[in-house]
């Protein structure tokens, strides 16, 4: 039971945290939905809440802002229904799990807030949450359920993704120069909403962002100091992209108008990283608005660098079936279905029949990625959209 | 012998290519030094030397067949004098893999000039030649049994008989001859002994160490033989328990090598009624049987041979078939000779006659069946079946089909007190064998679950339990599901007499295994017998039970015999079908209420926390909403959409059905006063019985 936790105790003695207009808001929105229960319960009704449903069936592509939205779908959940009566008492409780941390002022990792709902049923032997993944997805229910987005209910993920360059922000008061981060660079919060980071236009002399798929490859162009050379923002996202990398780079794209160049692998995976990166993912289309860069530019690998670049035969990688399958439907995804270059890359790919990583480059020589192939790309304008 | 020498010699010259040289072919014998070795074979020595033919295959089936054979003549016996059985088993271990046994029943007794003939004569009897549904079929089995325990111990078979109280007990010492058939009495200088009734008797009984239970009349024979005891499958346990079940008219007394005391009361007073001899059907009888009945008829016209010999030969029919044969109604039969047995067997075939009268079955009835399977197997559900009478090849013959559905085990049904007591009064020396003992169908396996469970040594005596493993012990009790896995038991009688053997060869299984049990909420595997704790019974009564062989094991699989078979077992099997489904229903529904009030806790708090509404309120005025709704899904709704009133406790499941509350099943539990199983060698259990 929540009462009996130690850190209630703790708190006691605490005035009460201020809460910021944004909390109040949010705050405002929790109170909204167990209001909503309280009526139900007293009218003899299902309390049941209807959730925009976060499927493939409800986004659709907006071909003027360039982004998924989601749709108007919604999924209603039932207190009283078998299948639906464990999810309900769990968004429950995850609401009243991120009012406390609002109460506190404090925020939690997603683990967190796993361990700190998990317990088990009283007279019974069932646990509220068995694995993490299932209170994950609740918490993207109770995100859409408030239109609040996951910062605002005090909740972060593991930072993931780094970045380095000629740029100066300040995080939770603190200044971070990124140029001056060694080799490890600065790693990206989950969390990098203004509150958090502050970007200035006047600290940033950088001009362009390069956003690589990771690390490795970032390695090798913070070794060679490309965004000194270049004089851009170098980041990575460890393959996906987690949201604090993506929301940097759509606040660094809109608030510091930086074009955004990403050099990814010749493969479904890389075209799909590119997709998430420019128009927002299925998952996550209620924020796509926040999140995706329309301008995004795909700048490498291509599929006709085989070629182009006089690539040994070795660093060829052959398409599984699962590639094949998963890049017909890339290419079938409205976003890349009007566009001709897109087409032509997606098929000569097939054609192929092989892939290639950022790092095959390598077999040329060891930095000419860095120092021959992005180059001459940004000098060429040469990528796709 | 020509062709097979012809052949040689063709062989021969073609493997050595050119012609043999003509050489004087030395015989190895000559057809008169042949001649002096072939003899008549008796059929005491053909059996003698052939005696799995008959059951007695190993030490271990002998001694079950013994029992059997003894134990079915004296039901039979009883029943035809219209006596209400009483059998007395008794085995003793008379040395290393050596047991005597005495079966003793409460019958009428056999004539003294009979006994011989009857237990020291090979195909002696009087069942075979009468079309009439009896145990016993061809008269083997008694004096087989004894011939084998002469050969392997060397000890004669005694019987001692009596036919009433004042008359005086024979008592017989008898060895077959094997040679020649016929029995040899040892005692009394080859005439037997007469015992005196009254004191005197008593006195010479005692005297010379004659086994008998003191009744007015009846026979016990006592037969020494080379013999294992086991128990498990296949075993003189198992027989007499299901023996028990398809008589429950039968009290049975049996005491086991290991002295302990089975009683098997009856539980109805009523005696089947009496089997009706019946002519043969003309449809069943074969050309050669046909020819000998023609020459072994008195001198008699065609027209009364038909009408006395057969049953359902209309003078019409009659008149038919002997326009077939072409001859006459007059004629006299003996003038009949085997072209004229031909033409009439033809004419059989393709004549039209009505099938057999089947008053002659005497069927166990549905009632019976299922007070005997609620007497001996635990259960929560009996139905039973008996199909109309129907013919196979113009025998008839009667199906009838049992079910037990076990449900929860019963060890998941006792309660913490009365484990104590059981814990208490148990005289078993581990916790394994009190459990297999404690609760009936629980077997080994189970046990084994239940001790693993309960983390607790499988060596450690139940009643020194502390309180702490009594605990545990309760909860794995409680906890392990000991149905999982377990199969449909399949349990077969002939005529009354259960089927042990050859299961998979039977009739029986094979249609069990050939009907689709999905439907009627069973799990079940494409061939395989389906899952769950249920007991199947299924009889087959019968004038003539076509068994596969001698020994009488398995039911042979005649299309009109399965079919009856099938339309049994789906009658049982539709009455499991609607309990499970309804059953499940109620679960569903309880666990339905169980689910959100289990939740409602959670939501109240939940949401009191964030808006601080009253948490206790919030909860009640949910459950009211939960009983509210949950009050709405169990409402059904007909055709006309009304509403059915429709509880699901209440099931009628129409007659021949028992439901019954398993938590106070008397078969489920052995109370050490009611009887007291002790396995002394608790790895016997594991050991089966090899099926054919």
């Amino acid at each position: 039971m929540p009462q009996k936790r130690p850190s209630k105790i703790v708190r006691a003695p605490k005035k009460p945290v201020k809460l910021s207009p944004r909390d109040k808001k949010t705050m405002a929105s929790l109170v909204g939905l167990a209001d909503g229960v309280v009526k139900a319960a007293k009218g003899r009704r299902d309390p049941y809440v209807d959730i925009p449903s976060r499927t493939l069936s409800n986004v659709r592509y907006s071909a003027r802002k360039r982004i998924i939205e989601m749709g108007n779908g919604k999924n209603r959940r039932q207190l009283f229904d078998l299948s639906q009566a464990k999810s309900y008492m769990r968004t429950m409780l995850v609401a009243s799990g991120c009012k406390q941390l609002l109460d506190q002022g404090k925020t939690t990792s997603l683990r967190g807030l796993y361990y700190m709902l998990k317990h088990t049923i009283e007279k019974t032997k069932e646990n509220t949450f068995d694995e993490q993944n299932e209170c994950d997805t609740i918490i993207e229910d109770v995100e859409v359920l408030l239109t609040s987005i996951r910062e605002e209910l005090h909740l972060y993920a593991e930072n993931r993704g780094a970045m380095v360059g000629n740029i100066t922000l300040i995080d939770r008061g603190d200044t971070i120069n990124c140029s001056r981060m060694g080799s490890g660079g600065y790693a990206i919060p989950s969390i990098v909403e203004p509150e958090v980071i502050e970007l200035d236009r006047k600290k940033c002399d950088a001009k362009f962002i390069l956003h690589v798929e990771k690390g490795t490859v970032w390695q090798r162009f913070n070794e060679d100091r490309f965004w000194e050379i270049h004089n851009c923002i170098l980041t990575h996202g460890a393959g996906q992209p987690p949201r604090g990398v993506r929301r940097m780079l759509n606040r660094l794209h809109h608030e510091l108008k930086l074009p955004v160049y990403c050099v990814l692998d010749n493969d479904p995976w890389g075209y799909y990283i590119y997709s998430v990166i420019k128009q927002g993912s299925i998952n996550l289309a209620f924020e796509s608005g926040r999140m995706a860069i329309p301008e995004a530019k795909y700048l490498g690998l291509r599929s006709i660098d085989y070629d182009r670049c006089d690539l040994a035969e070795s660093v060829k990688i052959a398409l599984t079936d699962t590639d094949r399958k998963r890049a017909k439907q890339i290419g079938k995804y409205p976003w890349f279905e009007k566009k001709p270059k897109w087409q032509t890359e997606i098929k000569r790919m097939l054609k192929n029949d092989f892939k290639l990583e950022v790092e095959s480059l390598i077999s040329k020589d060891i930095s000419y990625v860095t120092e021959v192939y992005v180059p001459e790309r940004l000098e060429a304008q040469d990528w796709l959209d | 012998m020509a062709t097979s020498s012809r052949k040689k010699t063709v062989n021969r010259s073609e493997t050595n290519g050119s012609a043999p040289k003509r050489k004087k072919v030395q015989r190895r014998s000559t057809a008169q030094a042949m001649a002096a070795s072939q003899k008549e074979i008796s059929v005491s020595e053909f059996f003698a030397k052939n005696r799995h033919l008959l059951g007695f295959d190993n030490p271990r089936k002998a001694l079950l067949t013994t029992i059997k054979e003894a134990v079915d003549n004296s039901l039979d016996a009883c029943e035809e004098a219209g006596i209400l059985p009483e059998v007395w088993v008794h085995i003793e271990q008379a040395g290393p893999n050596r047991y005597k046994v005495g079966i003793q029943d409460n019958g009428p007794g056999i004539l003294k000039k009979q006994i011989p003939l009857i237990f020291g004569k090979l195909l002696y009897g009087s069942k075979f030649h009468r079309l009439r549904q009896s145990r016993g079929q061809q008269g083997i089995g008694i004096s087989a049994a004894g011939m084998y325990g002469v050969q392997t111990t060397g000890k004669p078979v005694k019987i001692i008989s009596k036919v009433s109280v004042r008359k005086p007990a024979h008592y017989y010492e008898i060895q077959i001859d094997t040679k020649r058939n016929v029995p040899k009495i040892l005692n009394g200088k080859g005439e037997g002994v007469d015992i005196p009734p009254g004191e005197k008797g008593a006195a010479y009984i005692k005297k010379h160490g004659i086994e008998w239970v003191d009744q007015p009349h009846g026979t016990r024979v006592t037969i020494e033989l080379e013999a294992k005891f086991v128990r498990g499958r296949g075993s003189v346990d198992e027989y007499l328990q299901q023996t028990a079940i398809a008589n429950p008219h039968i009290s049975l007394h049996y005491l086991d090598p290991e002295n302990y005391e089975y009683e098997y009361m009856r539980s109805t007073d009523v005696l089947p009624p009496e089997a009706k001899e019946i002519k043969p059907h003309p449809y069943g009888v074969e050309v050669g049987r046909l020819a000998q009945m023609i020459e072994e008829s008195d001198t008699m016209s065609v027209a009364e041979f038909f009408r006395t010999r057969f049953s359902r030969i209309t003078p019409g029919i009659a008149k038919k078939l002997c326009q077939g044969a072409s001859t006459t109604m007059r004629t006299n039969i003996r003038k009949l000779d085997r072209t004229h047995a031909d033409k009439i067997h033809q004419t059989i075939q393709t004549t039209k006659i009505s099938p057999p009268t089947t008053d002659c079955i005497c069927p166990i009835g549905e009632d019976l069946i299922l007070k005997g399977l609620h007497h001996v197997v635990p259960g929560e559900f009996y139905a039973a079946a008996t199909r109309p009478p129907s013919v196979y090849r113009g025998n008839p013959f009667q199906i009838e089909v049992g079910l037990a559905y076990g449900g929860a085990a019963a060890t998941q049904n006792v309660t913490m007190d009365l484990l104590m007591e059981l814990l208490e009064e148990t005289d078993t020396r581990t916790v394994r064998q009190f459990l297999i003992h404690t609760f009936n169908g629980l077997g080994g396996d189970g046990a084994d679950k239940i001790v693993k469970a309960a983390t607790l040594k499988t060596r450690q005596n139940p009643r020194g339990l502390k309180p702490k493993e009594r605990e545990k012990l309760f909860q794995a009790m409680k906890n392990v599901n000991v149905a999982e896995g377990q199969q449909m038991e399949v349990m077969r009688y002939a005529n009354r007499v259960p089927l042990q053997f050859q299961q998979s060869g039977c009739a029986v299984t094979q249609t069990v295994l050939g009907t689709n049990w999905r439907g009627y909420g069973l799990s079940q595997s494409r061939g395989a017998m389906p899952k769950g704790p249920v007991t199947l019974m299924v009889h087959i009564a019968s004038v003539w039970v076509p068994f596969t062989s001698e020994s009488k094991e398995a039911i042979a699989s005649y299309p009109e015999i399965q079919k009856e078979i099938r339309l049994g077992l789906q009658a049982v099997g539709r009455k499991l079908g609607m309990f499970l489904r309804r059953r499940l229903k109620v679960k569903q529904q309880s666990d339905r209420r169980e689910i959100f009030m289990r939740y409602l806790k959670e939501v109240s708090g939940a949401v009191s926390e964030i808006n601080g509404a009253p948490k206790d309120e919030l909860y009640d005025q949910l459950l009211k909403v939960a009983k509210k709704v949950t009050a709405d899904a169990d409402m059904q709704i007909d055709d006309r959409g009304r509403r059915v009133e429709d509880d699901p406790t209440q099931l009628d499941l129409g007659e021949n059905t028992l439901i019954v509350d398993p938590a106070d099943h008397e078969a489920a539990i052995n109370r050490v006063a009611v009887a007291d199983e002790l396995e002394a060698d608790g790895e016997e259990e594991h050991e089966e019985y090899e099926e054919e």
